[in-house]
């Protein structure tokens, strides 16, 4: 090896130097801890995972009129949107309500020129109708105790009537050479959203869980190592549930799971938590050592 | 013009105490809506008219000249010049007779009619110059008019010299000949001008009204039917008449002639035969017969094809139908079939659906507009309007072809007669009074750049012989297809067709109603409606959203005396009274409607939702949106309910309330809805599928299943 072999190499492994620390640095965060960490008391992980099946059903419909009049497009308006109450009502399920969310005032039927590129300008006297539309979600609650038949059943029915009642049943529709033009995924959302309502319930019991796991591990610990567990010193969150809120249409935000398929959804939590080791009276050398 | 707006008033004061009409009615009391569309208070971009280049259709326009004729008879006329101004009006050659300008009101009217109204309303230094030119030629001809010629030429003394002094006389015999031809409209309009603009006249009047009152009441216009019959009695029935070897008071005549309850026209709407009774459906109802003519096309597709023939536009095609005698015909995308209405079974057809979705793959095909294809049926034969899906011209056109009942063999076609070598034709046909009418234009040329005309065609039923064909006018937009890229249909709404009272109406969809003489074919008058202009092609880019879908054109509907007129691309619904040639009240309305019926007291409209409008208010009452939308169904609008086939089965609505009264899912479900049509004993649906009879009771078909 000469000289210049030997510089080089050392001026290598130098350069490598920053980039390990930093990596050191990023891995030391992490809850598997590198030997180089000042390890005090007991560290363990813990799990921490609840299933529960969607608690209710939520059917977006939209209502909407349009009409040279204003006054012609508000008597449409309200007729669907009465019609489409009354129909829901006419089930008299006690579960089953329907919320309303903003109403929008807009025009429709200004339609751009096809030759706009050419030079040509929107007929700028091409007359607009007033229109009037407005989100209606309908909610069947009380899903988890029933079967999965009565659940179809129920959907179908709510299906159904909004459909009879002439509503639009889905979301906005877009149109699809966007999705292809600038690369966006098609929303695959189905007619129907199950929900996870009592979310914040769901989640503690997870946590609770995972605190429990967490101090049985520990506690096997101390027993195999001969020590006292002590108190939670230290809790750290490795793995939780994303904060899933919705706060579309004015809606208060507020955390909810929301899936399309009618099946159990977990919730899983996992923490790490740091337990202070207490010397057991009658033990000898120091605690931590 | 102001002695005939004086008795107007009159007759109006009389009518309204004494006619029960709706359109009278209407416009006494809501003065604030029964405006007159283009009057002079209207801004002058409301204004319509035939010269407008912006406008979608023309009517045949006066030459340039003419109208230099007519200013040049305004200017000398204004300057008392009389001589010169009435030399410059006769300049007026007579080929321009049937040429259109504009008249009052939005109403296009052609020259012979313009210059009658020029010479009635002369002043009277005016009146006494054209007696001192004139009334020497007017004699000539009157004492000539004689044989064949004798209506021609009591029509030219009509138009030109009716204010001569035997101009009444001359109109006097035109409106006999016209009562004997049956052409009771125009006979009625000849009397009345006697009775309007000649108070002169040495006839007599009461006569003459009593005359004219009997060809009213013939032509079904029960206003105007009223107003006379009232200006008889307070005004003539001191007098002693003789009409029909009937004398007596002229009220008294009358009466024995036309009955006391002449208040209803003549030709007041009866439900047909088929229409009468009730319809009772219930769940329980099972179809008591069915075609499934899509599983025959669909027979043998491997799943891909299947896909492909779910997503092309022609397996959405909803098939014309009609029905002659015991017989349904069917005109499946140009495939002629027919059902025996007691049985369901097929009975013949022209051709076998194998196959279909390999042709209406083909790009020529797809440009195919699927609702021009129609049909119409007498007991004996058929007539369908359709076009061979084979055919590789893009713009070729529909032709008609007649089928007998019996075995559906060919009677006759047009593509056999040289006289509709260049015509497309334009469904549905009206088969009324013996003819066949039908709209169609001419055929494209894609080697010449001038734009399409539009004619309406009167048939011979039996041999297709065009027994008159009249121009309505001309295109200014031009071909809407294209086949740049994709292809793209001509999405132009269908013109409509209403005979009544012998004249028969044209809705052009295109901003134009006019009206022909049924039985001749004359262009009497065009009416321009604000429209919007056709928009052939609505997504030329990717990225430009899909217009709404469209919603399909409806004939003018009758309301008293007048028409209900939407125009397809049109924001107004229009009530036009063509006698009185007047709006008599418009209001804005969402473009998208279109006109299903009227009870008397409400117009029931569809588009993308059914909806009533009261008539005495003109306020919406209520709307009901059915699932589909209402845009181009054949709807069922019966005093009991409403009923529509969506695609989740046949809804019937309340029509006092629009509420869902029942849904009878039926055994069409699957399909994109479609049409319904009623015999004596079946309720019959067509979808893009299937066509299903069912009982009309179902209390009847429970019987007949647990028996």
């Amino acid at each position: 090896m000469t000289k210049t072999t030997v510089a080089a190499t050392l001026i290598g492994l130098a350069s490598l130097l920053p980039t390990t620390a930093a990596h050191a640095q990023f891995f030391g965060q992490q809850p598997a801890s590198s030997g180089s960490e000042n390890m005090e008391g007991f560290t363990v992980s813990g799990k921490g995972t609840v299933a529960a099946r969607p608690d209710a059903v939520e059917i977006d419909l939209e209502v909407s009129a349009a009409s040279e009049l204003t006054a012609d497009a508000i008597v449409k308006y309200r007729d669907a949107r009465k019609k489409l109450q009354e129909a829901f009502a006419n089930l008299k399920l006690a579960n089953v309500s329907v919320g309303e969310r903003g109403l929008l005032v807009d025009k429709k039927g200004q339609m751009q020129s096809p030759y706009f590129f050419g030079g040509m300008q929107n007929n700028s006297r091409a007359k607009v109708e007033v229109q009037l539309s407005r989100k209606l979600v309908v909610k069947a609650t009380g899903l988890r105790q029933m079967e999965e038949e009565k659940v179809l059943q129920q959907v179908s029915r709510l299906l159904d009537v909004a459909q009879d009642a002439g509503a639009k049943v889905g979301g906005a529709e877009m149109n699809p050479y966007y999705y292809y033009r600038f690369g966006m995924e098609q929303n695959a959302a189905g007619l129907i959203r199950f929900v996870l309502d009592d979310f914040d319930k769901l989640e503690e019991e997870a946590y609770d869980k995972a605190i429990a796991d967490a101090r049985a591990r520990a506690t096997r610990l101390a027993r195999l190592s001969g020590v006292e567990l002590g108190p939670v010193v230290g809790v750290r969150e490795v793995n939780v549930p994303a904060d899933h809120m919705t706060s579309a249409d004015g809606e208060v935000p507020r955390k909810r799971l929301e899936t399309s398929r009618f099946q159990e959804i977990p919730i899983k939590v996992e923490l790490m938590v740091r337990f202070e080791v207490l010397a057991k009276p009658d033990a000898k050398g120091r605690v931590g050592q | 013009m102001e002695r005939r707006a004086k008795k107007r008033g009159r007759s109006a004061t009389w009518g309204g105490a004494l006619a029960v009409g709706l359109t009278l009615a209407m416009v006494a009391s809501h003065p604030a809506t029964a405006q007159v569309g283009n009057g002079p208070d209207k801004p002058e971009a409301d204004k319509i008219s035939n010269d407008n280049p912006a406008r979608p259709f023309q009517l045949p326009p006066a030459s340039a000249e003419v109208k230099e004729a007519l200013d040049d008879f305004e200017r000398f006329g204004r300057r008392g010049a009389w001589e010169r101004a009435l030399k410059s009006l006769f300049s007026i050659p007579d080929a321009q007779s049937g040429r259109f300008i504009d008249g009052e009101h939005g109403f296009v009217i052609p020259i012979a009619r313009k210059r009658h109204a020029l010479l009635t309303s002369l002043p009277p230094d005016g009146q006494a110059a054209y007696q001192v030119f004139h009334d020497a030629d007017a004699k000539k001809i009157f004492e000539e008019a004689d044989g064949p010629n004798q209506l021609k030429d009591l029509e030219r003394i009509y138009s030109l010299y009716f204010t001569t002094t035997i101009g009444d006389n001359a109109a006097d015999r035109l409106g006999d000949l016209y009562f004997e031809l049956g052409r009771f409209d125009r006979a009625a309009d000849t009397w009345l001008a006697v009775v309007r603009e000649r108070p002169d006249t040495d006839l007599s009047i009461a006569l003459v009204s009593l005359k004219a009152a009997l060809a009213l009441h013939r032509a079904g216009r029960s206003g105007e039917f009223a107003q006379v019959r009232a200006d008889l009695k307070a005004k003539h029935d001191d007098e002693s008449v003789s009409v029909g070897g009937v004398s007596g008071k002229p009220t008294e005549v009358l009466a024995k002639l036309v009955g006391d309850d002449a208040q209803a026209p003549i030709e007041a709407a009866k439900p047909a035969p088929s229409a009468e009774g009730t319809i009772q459906l219930g769940e329980a109802v099972d179809v008591a017969w069915q075609t499934k003519f899509a599983q025959t096309v669909e027979a043998g597709m491997t799943p891909l094809e299947a896909t492909q023939w779910d997503n092309n536009n022609l397996s959405t095609a909803v098939p014309g139908v009609a029905v002659g005698g015991q017989t349904l015909y069917v005109n499946y995308l140009g495939y002629a079939f027919a059902v025996d209405l007691k049985t369901g079974k097929m009975l013949w057809r022209s051709a076998s659906f194998h196959m279909l979705d390999v042709v209406a793959m083909q790009q020529q095909a797809q440009m195919i507009d699927a609702t021009r294809f129609s049909v119409v049926a007498s007991e004996e034969l058929a007539w369908f309007v359709g076009r061979d899906l084979k055919d590789q011209n893009m713009f070729g056109p529909f032709r008609l072809t007649c089928r007998r009942a019996a075995g559906g063999d060919v009677a006759w076609k047009s593509d056999d007669l040289s006289d509709y070598a260049t015509y497309d034709l334009f469904g549905p046909p009206l088969l009324a009074d013996g003819k066949l009418y039908i709209i169609a234009k001419s055929l494209h040329n894609p080697q010449q750049q001038d734009l399409a005309k539009q004619y309406v065609l009167a048939i011979r039923p039996e041999d297709g012989k065009i027994l008159w064909k009249s121009e309505i006018g001309t295109f200014r937009q031009g071909q809407q297809m294209y086949s740049y890229y994709n292809p793209t249909k001509d999405s132009s709404p269908h013109p409509r067709l209403l005979l009544h009272a012998g004249s028969l109406y044209v809705d052009t969809h295109a901003g134009v109603l006019a009206r022909l003489d049924a039985e001749s074919g004359v262009l009497e008058w065009g009416y321009g409606y604000k429209t919007e202009a056709v928009q052939g092609q609505d997504q030329f880019f990717y990225y430009m959203p899909p217009s709404d879908p469209a919603t399909a054109s409806a004939a003018p509907l009758r309301l008293g005396d007048a028409l209900l007129v939407k125009g397809a691309k049109s924001d107004q619904i229009e009530a036009v009274d063509p006698n009185r040639m007047a709006v008599v009240w418009e209001r804005p309305i969402s473009k998208s409607s279109r006109v299903l019926g009227t009870d008397g007291r409400t117009i029931y409209l569809a588009g993308p939702e059914l909806s009533a409008l009261d008539l005495d208010s003109k306020r919406l009452l209520w709307a009901t949106k059915v699932p589909g939308g209402s845009l181009d169904a054949r709807v069922l609008l019966r005093p009991d309910g409403i009923w529509q086939l969506t695609p989740r089965g046949v809804f019937e609505i309340d029509p006092k309330s629009g509420d869902v009264r029942r849904i009878f899912r039926g055994g069409d479900l699957g399909s994109v809805g479609g049409d319904l049509i009623l015999t004596d004993r079946w309720l019959i649906s067509v979808s893009n599928r299937t066509i299903s009879a069912y009982p009309r009771r179902a209390d009847s078909n429970l019987r007949a299943s647990h028996d």
